[in-house]
């Protein structure tokens, strides 16, 4: 019960004190069901303010920024844009394709302006790994350094992404 | 020092709880915009009660004007001519309008709040939108991620659409979504059955209306849907016609095919589908089966990366460099496009190129 306790004061008070109402109005719409169905946040129990600061940190010891990584992102998209969304490789190492449906997505952070939805998957040839992030995903880690929480659909692991794409 | 902080917790939310109550009953007296007019077209006149949103005024007077996000502002779907009585442009508007757009005093019908008599100028074409009830008669798997589902009208209701139209369908609140979402899909049936629709629904990664479609939409479920909507038709000429489409696109195309099936033509028709491996095609045997139907159609799939285990002897690559053989006059070709905008601007370009005028190409491009 005392750990419950703690945790209630350290967490959902501790947020709600420490939350703006714009960064409350923020956290709402990054709940599950709002944008998208399962939300922006995933299994994290941090803040979103919280993932950032801590995704930040893990580019600065890479020695990248999040504009640099939403550029590269964006370089792929654009090279599968080119191929009309169909596949196209990169260098001999990466493979991308693009996949676009109908609407659009708003941003959480209450941006003006709408995200088609287009997902593309850049999928790194020799190690097998692949990142699927859509447009919305690009504008989230360029102006907001937002990679989204643990186990979210559309998470991208900066360290991951930095290995991987670069 | 838990209780203090639940006490102060408990006092701030009645005072808040106080205001709120404070704020609905003044807004109750202070709001009350009365009767007010709205005239559409300068034809038409409605007497409604003031204060709720151009958008919900009309949609309460059965006149449905297309809204992608229930009336968040912020998918632009809703725009319409205001010519008086909107009040000021608002900046949640600006984004998602032209500079042309506002020159022209379009605003968004979901911004616009009806609080005098206001004068707005609609498409005639909008009349023909309803509010349907329905329920799911049948689902069909096409692929790994595309289903077909056909509602059936309930209530003796019957819809007029053109073939290439589209209607919105609205989701039902489910597991953590606690609201309905609306979404646009084509029909892909013919107008000619006209107690029930078919729309093909692709499966959207973290898509909300999709996801309900496809992991909790059963048969026998009730569901609404307003439309019909969309320019993307079939026009009436004689034209040769060419038919590409891409993924989910295959619905409008389909509607159409089934509706000269019909009514009968002698048009020369070609239909490109282009997918990525075999395993993206559906619905082949039934576009095939198409050749035998008219006197003058060919069905070409076209694969851009088929996998070696699909055995592919088709057609490969993009479907561009294949016009050639099937534009036979191109001043006297139509072409009607869906899918991607992407696909579209490619498949434009050439069709241009091989000169196909540009006014005789119409697309839907997933917007």
């Amino acid at each position: 019960m005392a750990w419950q306790k703690d945790k209630y004061i350290t967490t959902v008070l501790g947020d709600m004190m420490k939350k703006t109402p714009n960064e409350q109005k923020i956290a709402a719409k990054m709940q599950p069901g709002v944008i998208t169905y399962g939300g922006f946040l995933g299994t994290d129990d941090r803040s979103y303010m919280q993932i950032i600061t801590d995704d930040d940190k893990t580019l600065a010891a890479l020695g990248k920024s999040a504009e640099e990584v939403a550029d590269r992102l964006e370089y792929f998209q654009q090279v599968s844009f080119d191929s009309f969304e169909s596949s196209a490789t990169i260098e001999n190492t990466w493979d991308v394709t693009t996949e676009v449906v109908r609407g659009y997505l708003p941003c959480p952070f209450m941006h003006q302006g709408m995200y088609r939805k287009s997902y593309t998957t850049v999928t790194n040839l020799k190690s097998k790994k692949s990142f699927t992030y859509s447009s919305l995903n690009i504008h989230l880690i360029r102006v907001h350094h937002f990679f989204e929480g643990r186990n979210s659909h559309f998470r991208l692991d900066p360290a991951e992404v930095v290995k991987e794409l670069f | 020092m838990f209780e203090r902080i639940v006490t102060d917790i408990t006092v701030m939310s009645t005072i808040g709880v106080i205001l709120a109550l404070i704020m609905v009953i003044a807004q109750r007296w202070l709001s009350n915009y009365g009767e007010v007019t709205v005239n559409i077209n300068g034809k038409r006149d409605l007497t409604v009660t003031g204060g709720n949103t151009l958008l919900n005024t009309l949609s309460d007077k059965q006149i449905y004007i297309p809204s992608a996000c229930g009336g968040r502002g912020s998918c632009g779907a809703c725009k319409c001519k205001v010519e008086s009585g909107g009040g000021p442009l608002l900046p949640t508007e600006r984004p998602l309008l032209s500079k042309a757009e506002i020159e022209g005093n379009v605003r968004l019908a979901c911004q616009v709040k009806v609080k005098t008599d206001i004068n707005i100028e609609i498409p005639e074409s909008i009349f023909n939108i309803r509010r349907f009830d329905s329920v799911v008669e049948e689902i069909i798997d096409y692929t790994y991620d595309i289903k077909g589902i056909t509602f059936k009208l309930t209530d003796g209701q019957t819809i007029d659409f053109k073939a290439g139209q589209y209607v919105q369908l609205e989701s039902k609140p489910y597991d953590k979504i606690k609201q309905k979402v609306i979404r646009a899909y084509s029909i892909s049936s013919k107008p000619e059955l006209k107690d029930r629709i078919q729309l093909i629904i692709r499966q959207v990664p973290e898509g909300m209306c999709t996801t309900w479609v496809h992991k909790h939409l059963k048969v026998g479920d009730k569901v609404n849907f307003t439309g019909p909507y969309g320019d993307f038709y079939l026009r009436d000429t004689s034209a040769d016609i060419l038919f590409v489409a891409g993924g989910s696109g295959k619905a409008p195309i389909k509607s159409i095919l089934e509706h000269l099936q019909e009514v009968g033509t002698e048009r020369k028709m070609t239909y490109f589908f282009g997918a990525r491996t075999a395993k993206d095609l559906y619905l082949t045997e039934e576009m095939k089966a198409f050749e035998e139907v008219f006197t003058e159609f060919e069905y070409v799939p076209v694969l851009s990366h088929p996998n070696t285990e699909d055995n592919w002897t088709g057609k490969t690559g993009f479907v561009m460099p294949y016009f050639k053989d099937a534009i036979r006059d191109p001043q006297n070709t139509e072409a009607y496009l869906c899918g991607s905008p992407g696909m579209i601007s490619a498949v434009t370009k050439a069709l241009k190129e091989y000169g196909v005028a540009e006014g005789q190409i119409y697309y839907d491009s997933f917007g």
